[in-house]
């Protein structure tokens, strides 16, 4: 029973960071019709500004604080986002879209050899957060703390920005755009705003999951890439451009990975290409495709 | 030219679609409280027109006046925002959106602020009183004539001073175009000007005080309905 406890609790954990990695992919490709292949790197970019940051501040502020120091890296992201899509991005949505794939590809190695440049090749860690979290222990298992906080904001994450997304006028507006960026703008909409800003709010997304993990996983070169590829896996079983195929499909993922970690560790990852296989066989859009 | 000053003007422009050039010096004019039918067949250039005023397509030359402001290199967004309601050929309602949403786009972004009323405000009331029942129907469930409807009423929802219909009377079966005329002729007496592009020659007398007849991206007829149904070279132009 508290292997089965804690075997699913792993599952939440991996769920929740790749909800926030990959429903900021969705949310780019959803409104703008953009697959971002950068967005990996603003994932990384997110946790190694989040390790510097709290590294900075270790020393003088008390652990607590350190929380609110993470989401510097989040912001981090976002303001490279909200830099990149007015210069770089833009000129190209008239264009067909390996323009668009090269771009995103090219921003993905340049901010890679960025990271490398600035904070070099040695791995940057944040572990005192994790740490003062301590273990926690409730219905016969003991379990880290932090994971536990990192399903907790996984959860706060979905919802709220489903409760964005659905629930605000901004919302509204993004979906509409999403929808008919055409109509859009002859209601009045500034498009160009609302791309800015769902792009922004992508590596928001972005950033903050790269920020979570830290304290546990530390802040490598490469974690970007590996990023990147669950999140595709994921997108493409829940279906690119939805909040609740990234939700969905975060899960699955989380949870296959779990049974993969435990009982088919050498092909765990060659499992969920399969079951991404198998659902772009059979539904070619994924499982929360529009109609 | 009639003597209402011009609200929304056209002034010789000439528009590109791709390497086409679909509209040639296409001058036209809007009155304050006029309505205005620019009629002809299908691929004359009477959507690239609708779409060049309101800034969805660049002109290539010639200028855009709205209120006598020039607005040629204002985005399509700022036009609506400063009183060009427009509702396509195809309504272009956001299927994934309720009624109540696409309604209230246009209210959120209206110059005076969404007000507190219900969604379906008056105006819209009684051009569409069916509407009402619609707010909580998404997009895609709407049928071809209620898509038409709630596009009108989501145009008018910015409190726009000239609306631009694209074909409001296509695909409806001729009671429901009746009860399109009557919307028009009430949003006229509303205040707020038409420009409508309509293809059918009948309809469009019903609703216009003048009518254009376009033909190849030219404007070859500018005058009262009824003279342009006497004008035989035009009619012929027009029927094909």
């Amino acid at each position: 029973m508290d292997t089965l406890l804690t075997q699913i609790l792993n599952s939440l954990f991996y769920a929740s960071t790749l909800f926030l990695i990959a429903s900021g992919l969705s949310l780019v490709y959803g409104v703008m019709r953009i697959v971002n292949m950068a967005h990996g790197n603003l994932y990384a970019f997110g946790a190694y500004v989040a390790a510097w940051a709290v590294g900075l501040a270790a020393s003088t502020l008390h652990w607590s604080l350190l929380f609110i120091v993470l989401l510097v890296g989040a912001l981090a992201a976002a303001a490279v986002g909200a830099l990149l899509e007015p210069t770089l991005l833009r000129p190209l949505y008239r264009r067909p879209e390996e323009y668009q794939l090269l771009m995103t590809f090219g921003l993905l190695l340049i901010l890679e050899d960025v990271m490398r440049l600035v904070w070099g090749p040695h791995p940057l860690t944040a572990s005192a957060l994790s740490d003062a979290l301590g273990s926690i222990s409730f219905m016969g298992v003991t379990y880290p703390g932090y994971n536990l906080f990192v399903i907790a904001v996984g959860v706060v994450a979905a919802v709220g920005l489903g409760a964005f997304v659905y629930r605000t006028r901004f919302g509204v507006m993004l979906r509409a755009t999403s929808q008919n960026m055409r109509m859009a703008s002859a209601l009045g909409i500034d498009v160009k705003r609302v791309y800015v800003q769902a792009f922004t709010l992508g590596c928001l997304m972005a950033g903050l999951g790269g920020a979570i993990v830290v304290p546990i996983q530390g802040a490598v070169l490469g974690m970007g890439i590996d990023a990147l590829i669950l999140a595709f896996v994921v997108v493409v079983i829940g279906g690119l451009g939805s909040l609740e195929g990234a939700a969905v499909g975060a899960l699955i993922v989380g949870f296959v990975r779990t049974l993969g970690i435990t009982y088919f560790a050498e092909v765990e990852l060659a499992v969920l290409y399969l079951i991404a296989a198998v659902v772009l066989f059979v539904r070619p859009a994924g499982l929360f495709a529009r109609a | 030219m009639t003597a209402t000053p011009a609200l929304l003007e056209l002034d010789r422009i000439d528009t590109y679609r791709g390497a086409a050039h679909v509209l040639r010096a296409v001058s036209m004019r809007v009155g304050e409280g006029e309505a205005v039918c620019l009629v002809g067949r299908n691929g004359a250039g009477k959507t690239t027109t609708l779409d060049s005023a309101l800034g969805l397509l660049p002109v290539r030359a010639g200028r855009v006046l709205f209120r006598g402001q020039d607005v040629t290199r204002r985005a399509a967004h700022d036009r609506a925002r400063l009183g060009i309601g427009y509702a396509p050929e195809d309504a272009g309602i956001f299927p994934d959106l309720t009624v109540a949403e696409n309604l209230m786009i246009g209210k959120w972004l209206a110059p005076d602020g969404p007000g507190t009323g219900s969604v379906v405000d008056d105006r819209m009331r009684a051009l569409f009183p069916e509407l009402d029942a619609l707010v909580d129907r998404r997009g895609l469930n709407l049928s071809g004539g209620q898509k038409k409807m709630v596009a009108v009423a989501r145009a008018m929802a910015l409190g726009p001073s000239v609306l631009l219909l694209d074909e409001p009377f296509e695909g409806l079966a001729p009671v429901v175009v009746t009860r399109f005329v009557d919307a028009a002729r009430k949003i006229k007496a509303m205040g707020v000007s038409l420009l409508i592009a309509e293809s059918n020659v009948t309809n469009a007398a019903r609703v216009a005080d003048r009518l254009y007849a376009i033909d190849r991206g030219e404007i070859l007829f500018e005058g009262e309905p009824a003279r342009a149904l006497e004008h035989a070279e035009v009619m012929k132009t027009l029927r094909g």
